[in-house]
């Protein structure tokens, strides 16, 4: 969280979504850090593993991906990368992964502890690297690897063969959880985990649609902190209830004129990537100052889960960005830039991951063409500050504003 | 003929794919591409046509930059170099399996960069074990097979694939008795070795189980030569002519490989018993120790030191390709488990694009002393 936005700003309501989505988020560290007090077995759990799951079971997780932008975001990214550099982890791997095996090793981040796990669930629909991270994990830890591998699709939908394989693993899992914790799969609590997360991604999807609006009632930046509770949390009634809450304050900013961007909105990019942590106040400062809302991002499409039944989430899993082709992931942000009356593409070619940036290049020229914008990317990293030039980022920023001003001028 | 007229024919075919290529297409024949790590070729075989290995190339990266970041490996953006400089013009498709994250970027790229040459892709489970992952394979057999008709005209019947099994198991057969000869044989130098286990790649595996043949039956007729410091290679490439000429300067001998584009390659055969197709399914699933496949026992590691111990390897010498995921997240534990087995192991980065190899000599020089202290 950018420091400059903290200072300049009264402490938040207590019934308002900012706040709400951040205690969503600290509880659920807080909850898992319980359980762990309580005797209880806890996970340590990728992003997009089927958080339906541990959420039926009633098993308390964190998220190391969380964590890590935590850590990095506070200024622990390097401290924490160093130490698996030094156990022969290249930089070149992941720093999320760096970050994460650091701390298994040490146990102790101030700028982020989370409870040490007893099992480690993986899903790789977001990158095979979560394989390699998880099982190293395993293995250093001592703990079994639940592993739920849902395949990079070369289709644009989701074949039978895909969803067999997929539901066979989702139960797999199940089963062994049960085996493992004693915990039972009801499938009455499962329908009302559907239903939850059915409402949070109904009213996520209609909270970022707001940026329909000219101008936008929200700072883009709002969604990289907001995803967290979608991500982990989205099967939750109280994240329902705070995704309401914040769909709730966007439509009455765009009522009232009001918007949480806090300067003129002069151009409305968007912003392609994950975050730069360590350098959050430099990469929205950059924009903010220019007068650039950074309106739109694919996490706005990627977390809305909404699934009728088992076969249908299982299908959900299998679209989220990075599992899916070039095809419908530019087809995805196509519709987001239209939508959102998008002017520009700021593109974050992250070091750290390889998946999301391999064929960034050729999908943001389609994109560029097919919406008639300007593309302009940056090299940065999401948690390691080494790999991120300011100098670079503005010199970037700074010809996409100008090149988007050349174009209002012209029209 | 000699030892070395045999290795020489070996190494004049690793030395020239594009000639490889040509030849192929004179003969009348369609060749399908396959790229890194595993793909089932069996059913191209099968089809009557010729699969050729794409692996990339040494060279200098220049248009696969409009498409690949600079922290992609070099073998994965070469391929894309090539296949834009047009070296593949005449293959029929190209067949990239999603083992890693690089490898679903390069076939996503390759629509884009390459479009004369149709992608084919190969998903491969990861969980592969259980019974439903045999299944996922068997569709993606389906679909591979349906792509490959399309882009060749060639039909797949599955009696053929029967033949064409046995012509793989036969090969892979012939591949792990040749490793084993070799290892035996110190004056084959490092360079030729690599020449033999690169040119199946581009050649009819039936004619490469020949020749291989042939080169053992000279082998056991050959005066075995000096010894040298034997060590065990791994990674996915081993055959940069940099680094196999520093590995023979400095008198070694590769005892053993554990080489993702050697012999990672035959040490499962398919199966007998069954329908073909489905025994091919469980080949893959009895694939094991590679840094591509899901290893929650990581018996990658385990195996590393029992490959050095069992081939009586002095040291191991791992060629890490630079950005390789898979390989980067192996290697401390291989590391350490080689350290808690008393075994040298020295780490070298390499990349296609590499030119200066100063510090692969020093590495190697340095275990070279320390082994002969």
């Amino acid at each position: 969280m950018s420091e400059e936005i903290k200072k300049h700003r009264p402490p938040p309501d207590p019934n308002s979504a900012k706040y709400k989505l951040g205690q969503i988020a600290a509880k659920a560290y807080s909850d898992a850090q319980a359980a762990k007090d309580r005797g209880e077995p806890v996970g340590w759990c990728a992003s997009n593993f089927p958080v339906e799951i541990p959420e039926t079971l009633g098993l308390a997780v964190v998220y190391p991906e969380n964590q890590a932008a935590g850590i990095a975001a506070r200024g622990g990214g390097a401290r924490l990368c160093e130490i698996s550099e030094a156990d022969g982890y290249s930089n070149d791997i992941c720093a999320y992964a760096r970050i994460s095996l650091a701390y298994a090793k040490i146990k102790d981040a101030p700028e982020q502890n989370v409870p040490m796990p007893d099992f480690v669930l993986c899903c790789n629909n977001i990158c095979n690297c979560m394989i390699k991270w998880y099982e190293n994990l395993s293995r250093e830890l001592n703990i079994p690897l639940i592993m739920i591998d849902i395949p990079f699709n070369p289709d644009y939908e989701v074949s039978d063969g895909e969803l067999a394989y997929v539901k066979a693993q989702f139960w797999d899992a199940i089963h062994q959880l049960e085996a493992l914790t004693g915990k039972k799969w009801s499938d009455e609590r499962y329908r009302e985990v559907m239903e939850y997360s059915g409402r949070t991604s109904r009213a996520w999807l209609a909270a970022t649609a707001c940026a329909r609006y000219e101008p936008s009632p929200f700072n883009g930046f709002d969604l990289l902190n907001h995803m967290a509770v979608m991500v982990t949390a989205r099967g939750k009634k109280e994240a329902a209830e705070a995704m309401e809450t914040l769909l709730k304050e966007y439509e009455d900013n765009h009522e009232k004129g009001v918007s949480t961007f806090r300067a003129e909105e002069k151009y409305r990019i968007m912003f392609e990537g994950i975050a730069c942590w360590p350098w959050l106040r430099v990469t929205s400062t950059g924009l903010k100052s220019r007068g650039i809302n950074m309106v739109t991002t694919i996490y706005a499409d990627a977390f809305g889960f909404i699934y009728k039944d088992f076969d249908d989430m299982c299908r959900a899993y299998c679209r989220v960005p990075n599992a899916i082709n070039l095809e419908l992931s530019r087809d995805k942000r196509i519709k987001l830039c239209r939508d959102n009356h998008v002017e520009g593409l700021l593109v974050h070619t992250n070091r750290s991951c390889k998946l999301w940036s391999g064929f960034m290049a050729e999908m943001s020229r389609q994109i560029g063409q097919a919406c008639d914008i300007p593309v302009v990317s940056f090299d940065g990293d999401q948690a390691d500050p080494r790999n991120f030039s300011e100098a670079q980022y503005d010199t970037r920023v700074q010809g996409l504003m100008e090149i988007m001003e050349a174009r209002k001028e012209a029209m | 003929m000699t030892v070395q007229e045999h290795l020489s024919r070996f190494e004049a075919v690793a030395k020239d794919p594009a000639g490889q290529l040509k030849g192929h297409l004179a003969q009348g024949r369609k060749v399908v591409l396959t790229a890194p790590v595993y793909t089932p070729e069996e059913i191209i075989y099968a089809m009557g046509l010729v699969p050729m290995g794409a692996w990339g190339g040494d060279m200098e990266l220049r248009r696969s930059k409009e498409y690949f970041p600079a922290f992609l490996c070099s073998i994965v953006q070469s391929i894309v170099e090539l296949g834009m400089a047009g070296a593949y013009e005449g293959a029929s498709a190209i067949v990239i399996p999603s083992l890693c994250d690089s490898l679903k970027v390069l076939g996503q790229n390759w629509k884009y960069a390459v479009p004369s040459i149709p992608f084919i892709p190969m998903t491969w489970p990861q969980n592969r074990t259980p019974d439903y992952a045999r299944d996922f394979i068997l569709a993606g057999y389906e679909r591979l097979i349906r792509d490959l008709e399309a882009a060749t005209g060639a039909v797949f019947e599955e009696e053929r694939l029967e033949e064409a099994i046995r012509v793989y198991n036969d090969h892979d057969r012939a591949m792990r008795e040749l490793a084993k000869v070799l290892a035996a044989h110190p004056e084959v130098s490092a360079a030729q070795r690599s020449a033999v286990f690169k040119s199946a790649w581009f050649m009819d595996k039936a004619e490469h189980t020949a020749w291989v043949t042939e080169l053992l039956a000279a082998l056991r007729e050959a005066v075995v030569g000096p010894k040298k410091l034997p060590v065990v290679t791994t990674g996915v490439l081993a055959d940069a002519p940099g680094i196999t000429a520093l590995l023979d300067e400095y008198g070694f001998t590769v005892a053993a490989d554990d080489v993702a584009a050697e012999s990672r390659q035959y040490r499962t055969d398919t199966p007998e018993g069954g329908a073909p197709l489905e025994r091919l399914a469980r080949k893959f699933q009895a694939m094991d120790c590679c840094s591509v496949l899901y290893d929650p026992q990581k018996r990658q590691v385990e195996h590393i030191v029992r490959l050095a111990k069992d081939s009586g390897a002095k040291a191991v010498v791992m060629l890490l390709t630079k950005f390789c995921d898979p390989e980067e997240f192996d290697a401390p534990l291989i590391k350490k488990a080689c350290d808690a087995a008393g075994l040298p192991m020295v780490q070298i980065e390499v990349d296609r694009q590499m030119v200066n190899y100063g510090q692969a000599r020093t590495m190697l020089e340095t275990l070279r002393d320390t082994l002969t202290a």
